[in-house]
């Protein structure tokens, strides 16, 4: 019996296994290349401005200024950037036409992690010989300690990058273990340059933050101002010296302004932890938000406010129990498909 | 270093749903006459006075808490008392009030009143919770213990809002009668005048239907017996009981107290309604409108204490707590010229004696709350309002 089956052409293709990424072709960066370079030119025209001295940051305005974008994530907005960066560097092919690999270590699987660990070794090996040469010479080996603590070698991923190629965990820790060998020689300042292609600097620490002196005002009582937010709340809090407590919130007393308790709490805390509690008065103004966000608003602005009246140790004492820290929880959008920002709809069987 | 955060446990607990009256003054009762536990009378420490005539009450004892046997108090206050403080009562088994201020000067003005002049009408005003009832009962107190008769109405707002039973009135066809809250106040009206009852007569007829009536010449108590008796009259019976005392009050035998708490509601709006759903005026009701002429300054031999209460009124902002805005243009001209006293939050001394107080009667029973730091605590968080700290307290 015959069976009329009615197929696209699509699927008449043999059914071929997924590749992996694409592969660009050198031909088709170059391609890219100059057309990126092309467009350049014709956007540095559409803005007026010289084609010649025309920068990637000057670029990156314009896309901004003719594309506006009001999406949170920076990757999924418009960019236009050199193909280099965007298309991802991949090895071009390892052997000649006649099918002979170029590399001598090509038939370990891991060539350019072999060759770098020789290429390591021999550092290695060169640093020695010129420790022993110094040593036979008699003369004082160079103790300058590089500085540890303000650098870090590169992880596993950022390798993998360098070497475009996969590497396992031991291989990795066998690599770094071999680096670190290296560096605690005492005369491995001649392989400094090599060395510092490994390793990559700490991030500067946390800013100091800087803490404002007290300001007087006509009467001689010391005062001081901070500024709070909270989910949509803004608050700014004056705080004074020589006070009896109280507390005024856009005019009214907190009494009126707070009728819940647990408000009234969350003001109280900053005085409380810092033991001051009848001491200063503040007069604060807030807008936006609901009660809960206005309360913990006015909370940090009193809590920044209090940091020119205590110590440097009390500060810290303060960050570390959460006074100083903007509370970043903000409403989370509701998503299309879902009833709310994490609530799906009710699922139905049929 | 690290400080402990705080330490009051509020937050988990909700507070009460008290009927939220202004509870400032506490009334403490000294069991000096009645002592239960034979203890020697340990110094009760500063905040307390054994004075317990608030005839005797001076600026000294301003801040101090005083005592009120608790048989008086059934009698002198059958009514009138907030219900936080009735609890209160029972919990500490003795009756605290604090002598503050606003009350002292009331005795003064009192103290100094010319029967002879028309009498002159005090309101006592103040923000939500700071005490002005516990300051209306203070007065009530000193007046009965001056012999005073006291018409105490303990909350004018009772009268229009909640009403079950509204009659229509067998005086006067457009008024509408409300019996249980009239019986309810004439039954507590006995308990605290008995003696005054017997000796006041009634100055002429009252026909009550086809077979009641009371002559001329009887006591005024068989007018209340008859008003409790039969309830259908009992709102004229009060009508009635109100304008032989306004009548005879001129007279000099006796001095009358006229105490209403929550004035306000006098002339506002009811929450009433008539058979038809139309809604009800306060003037159509009979004993707003007995009240009303009581409230008026046309007779003399006495004065009249009044109380604006936003608490229970209706229609008004919460944050409405000056004359003008609760009693509206009606009732501030109609109370015209008035004295007003201001009752304030508590001051730093009478804070520290209300919180002495309440530890001394172990009410406070958090070891955080015996510190210093505590009691700054109470006292911001509370914003030195009587009703919050009360409130607060209570889960501590």
């Amino acid at each position: 019996m015959l069976r009329l089956i009615y197929t696209t052409t699509a699927v008449q293709r043999k059914n071929v296994g997924a590749s992996g990424p694409e592969k660009y072709t050198e031909a088709f960066i170059k391609k890219q290349i100059e057309e990126f370079n092309l467009g350049k030119r014709h956007l540095a025209n559409m803005m007026g401005e010289d084609p010649e001295t025309f920068t990637q940051e000057d670029i990156d305005r314009a896309i901004a200024y003719l594309f506006p974008s009001g999406l949170f994530d920076e990757q999924a907005r418009p960019m236009m950037k050199h193909p280099r960066e965007i298309f991802p560097e991949q090895r071009k092919i390892q052997w000649g036409e006649d099918g002979r690999p170029f590399h001598f270590l090509f038939y370990t699987g891991k060539q350019s992690y072999y060759s770098l660990m020789h290429e390591t070794y021999e550092k290695l090996l060169n640093v020695e010989k010129y420790q022993d040469q110094l040593i036979a010479q008699d003369l004082p080996l160079q103790k300058e300690k590089r500085n540890l603590a303000g650098s870090r070698w590169l992880t596993k991923i950022e390798l993998e990058e360098m070497l475009l190629e996969k590497l396992s965990d031991d291989d990795y820790s066998r690599f770094i273990q071999l680096l670190q060998k290296l560096t605690d020689l005492p005369c491995s300042d001649i392989e400094e340059k090599y060395i510092q292609k490994f390793s990559k600097e700490l991030p500067v620490q946390m800013q100091k933050v800087v803490i404002e002196p007290l300001q007087y005002d006509e009467q001689g009582v010391a005062f001081s101002t901070g500024e709070g937010r909270r989910k949509t709340a803004r608050a700014t809090a004056v705080v004074y010296d020589n006070g009896t407590g109280k507390m005024t919130v856009n005019g009214k007393d907190i009494l009126h302004y707070f009728p819940v308790l647990q408000d009234r709490e969350q003001l109280l805390f900053p005085f409380q932890f810092l033991g001051r509690i009848g001491k200063h008065d503040a007069v604060c103004t807030v807008s936006g938000g609901g009660r809960s966000a206005q309360a913990g608003a006015i909370r940090l602005a009193c809590a920044k406010a209090l940091r020119s009246f205590v110590t440097e140790k009390e500060v810290e004492f303060m960050r570390q129990a959460g006074l100083l820290t903007v509370d970043p929880r903000v409403k989370e959008r509701k998503k299309p498909g879902q009833e709310g920002a994490r609530r799906k709809f009710t699922w139905k069987k049929r | 270093m690290l400080r402990s955060l705080k330490g009051l446990a509020c937050r988990s607990l909700k507070l009460e749903q008290g009927c939220g009256l202004p509870t400032a003054a506490k009334e403490c009762l000294s069991s000096i006459a009645s002592q239960d536990v034979p203890t020697p009378q340990r110094p009760r420490a500063v905040f307390h006075t054994s004075e317990s005539d608030p005839a005797k009450h001076t600026e000294q004892h301003e801040g101090r808490h005083y005592s009120i046997p608790l048989e008086e108090v059934k009698a002198v206050f059958p009514h009138g008392l907030p219900y936080r403080f009735q609890q209160q009562i029972q919990t500490f088994n003795e009756a605290c009030v604090m002598v503050r201020r606003p009350a002292l000067e009331l005795f003064a003005y009192l103290r100094g009143t010319n029967l002879a002049h028309p009498a002159v009408r005090y309101v006592i005003y103040g923000e939500r919770g700071t005490g002005k009832t516990m300051t209306l009962c203070h007065v009530v107190h000193f007046c009965s213990r001056q012999g005073w008769l006291v018409l105490h109405i303990p909350d004018a707002h009772l009268w229009v809002k909640n009403c079950r039973e509204l009659l229509q009135s067998s005086y006067k066809k457009e008024r509408l009668d409300q019996p249980l809250q009239a019986s309810a106040w004439l039954k507590n009206f006995k308990t605290t005048n008995e003696r005054f009852l017997r000796e006041i007569k009634t100055q002429r007829k009252y026909v009550w239907g086809k077979r009641e009536s009371t002559e001329e010449g009887r006591p005024l108590g068989e007018v209340v017996e008859q008003g409790l008796a039969r309830v259908r009259t009992a709102s004229d019976a009060v009508g009635v009981v109100l304008r032989e005392l306004k009548q005879q009050s001129p007279l000099g035998t006796f001095r009358l107290l006229v105490a209403v708490d929550g004035v306000n509601a006098l002339w506002g709006r009811t929450t009433l309604r008539k058979e038809d759903k139309s809604p009800v005026s306060p003037e159509e009701l009979t004993l707003v409108h007995n009240l009303r002429k009581m409230v008026m300054n046309d007779w003399s031999g006495g004065a009249v204490v009044t109380t604006l209460s936003q608490t229970g009124s209706l229609f008004k902002p919460s944050s409405a707590y000056l004359p003008q805005e609760l009693l509206g243009k009606e009732g501030f001209d109609a109370l015209d010229p008035f004295v007003p006293i201001l009752v304030p939050n508590y001051s730093p001394r009478e804070f520290e004696s209300c919180y002495g107080y309440y530890l001394e009667r172990k009410w406070l029973q958090h070891e955080q709350a015996r510190t210093e730091d505590g009691k700054a605590e109470l006292q911001f968080l509370s914003g030195s309002n009587p009703r919050q700290l009360d409130r607060l307290a209570g889960p501590l």
